[in-house]
């Protein structure tokens, strides 16, 4: 079969990203243009910010990703591009890009889905083996999925409340950490102990998560203790959170691979660069005997290869988007079973 | 020779098409959503119509703001994309130099209104921007009553004005915005 070559692109959030990638799995260039220093200004994403930066950034996005690629715009086989869920703003800027090099170059529009594309970045340099459970973990997810086949999900269970990345973001900011919140709880959590006690999430059997009442223990013994004129112990904090934060993850994972018989057990999603998270879902993987897929860092955050592999499958199917493409903030993977 | 113009930056969208500097096919749609869903495919009708190819297209013409942040940022998108794939030349003009090129006049402030207030620029007689844009709410508005606010758009004059603008890269096309958003306050 001919090679099929699909320009991937991404707006979701704060990173402008495009990638060619080869029959789903092989990247033949990538580019990321992270605005996270002129968010960090601010102390999180601002989203009208984004949107102008994608605004002034996209065709310079392309102009790099094609200087780095042997494959020339006219031999790409579509163009794909993240249509939902995120900032609309952001979304809009990528999916009115992706119909205007549609119309140019005279190409399919395929329309993928954020969520599904963390999944699929499994299957850059690899080969997803079904059925799979998917751990889809960020600063918008917390999900926990079964995948049959290709774009065939089953959503065991979901956060209840805040998703994990954002718990993470919110115990950064009563900490006094910069933003990008969660690579810094995370450091600092490496020079602690879980020496606080820490309330136990959802503990009712079901596969669904919750992460308010960790969060808000911690805010509320922040507060506490300030109050006391106590002096907290930052790395302890921060240790104790993201110890039952991800015991609550990895507890879900085991409880689906003792009732499931699955082939692969993935982690998608910003949160899966975490290597506090790896450790511990590879014991578990290691537990069941399931191999454990993990994308390389570089395709966990927001990118647009995994945007070019989540529409190989689209474009095996000839499941094309028109003209009157649309994005959406909120969107579930469950329309598209 | 085809331009096209291309104006997203309120409800109304206006695709206008001239062949040899002169209108050929204008087309206005009133959108309810967003101007995502009805800017692409009303671009595309008028094309159709014409019977011509996108990149038979030799020149864009964008209403760059200020206006709607995301209708503005639609806009601008398709139209930098465009130029910078068919390597044609762009031009910007702004929502408030349209109206001022549409009529003659001495000096004259013009009047762009949004939701919750107005965007002001006062152009000489030639269409030289006289002060900076500004922004102010409906509150703070005081009405000069040498104000122009309602003019109908005269596309024959936009693109005759335009032969006086210098084309721009299309990397560097971006919206003007005017107003300040909270963070910038």
């Amino acid at each position: 079969m001919k090679d099929v070559y699909i320009l991937g692109i991404e707006s979701s959030c704060d990173e402008t990203s495009m990638a060619i990638v080869k029959n789903g799995s092989v990247v033949e260039s990538f580019v990321v243009l992270t605005q996270m220093d002129t968010h960090a200004e601010y102390g999180g994403v601002v989203p009208e910010i984004a949107s102008r930066m994608h605004t002034e950034n996209i065709t310079l996005v392309l102009e790099e990703t094609l200087k780095k690629s042997s494959i020339k715009i006219e031999e790409i086989d579509a163009i794909a591009v993240t249509y939902a869920p995120g900032l609309l703003g952001s979304l809009l800027v990528g999916v009115e890009f992706a119909k205007t090099l549609s119309l140019v170059y005279k190409k399919p529009l395929i329309a993928v889905h954020h969520t599904i594309g963390h999944i699929y970045a499994n299957a850059l340099d690899n080969k997803l083996t079904f059925p799979l459970l998917a751990l889809v973990v960020s600063g918008g997810h917390t999900d926990l999925i079964l995948m049959e086949d290709d774009y065939k999900f089953k959503i065991l269970g979901s956060t209840l409340d805040d998703a994990i990345g954002e718990s993470y973001d919110k115990v950064a900011r009563v900490l006094g950490l910069k933003y990008p919140g969660g690579p810094n709880v995370e450091k600092l959590a490496t020079l602690g102990t879980p020496s606080y006690p820490m309330p136990k999430p959802v503990q009712d059997g079901s596969y669904r998560f919750s992460f308010s009442g960790l969060k808000s223990a911690v805010i509320n013994l922040v507060h506490n203790e300030t109050q006391r004129g106590n002096e907290i112990r930052k790395e302890d904090l921060a240790c104790s959170f993201q110890t039952t934060a991800i015991e609550e993850v990895t507890r879900k994972v085991e409880l689906a691979l003792k009732n499931m018989d699955v082939k692969e057990l993935i982690i998608a999603g910003g949160v899966a660069s975490s290597g506090y998270l790896r450790e511990k879902i590879k014991k578990v993987a290691d537990k069941y005997q399931v191999h454990l897929s993990i994308p390389d860092k570089k395709y966990c955050t927001d990118n647009a290869a995994m945007i070019g592999a989540a529409a190989y499958p689209l474009f095996k199917q000839n499941k094309f988007a028109d003209f009157t493409l649309n994005a959406s903030s909120q969107s579930s993977i469950v329309e598209y079973q | 020779m085809y331009t096209l113009f291309i104006d997203t930056h309120s409800n109304k969208i206006t695709i206008v098409l001239y062949k040899e500097n002169k209108v050929i096919i204008k087309k206005e749609v009133e959108t309810l959503q967003n101007q995502s869903i009805t800017t692409m495919p009303v671009l595309i009708e008028v094309l159709k119509k014409e019977g011509i190819e996108v990149e038979e297209l030799n020149e864009i013409l964008i209403v760059n703001g200020p206006g709607s942040f995301t209708g503005v940022r639609i806009g601008v998108t398709i139209a930098k994309t465009l130029a910078y794939t068919l390597q044609i030349p762009i031009k910007t003009l702004s929502s408030l130099l349209i109206k001022a090129v549409s009529f003659s006049h001495e000096k004259v402030r013009i009047v762009e209104r949004e939701k919750n207030g107005v965007f002001l620029g006062t152009f000489d007689k030639e269409n030289n921007l006289v002060d900076n844009y500004s922004y102010v709410s409906n509150k703070e508005y005081e009405t000069d009553e040498n104000d122009v606010e309602d003019i109908e758009i005269d596309y024959e004059k936009i693109i005759e004005f335009s032969k006086s603008l210098e084309a721009i890269n299309p990397h560097s096309v971006k919206p003007l915005y005017v107003k300040l958003i909270e963070v910038q306050k």
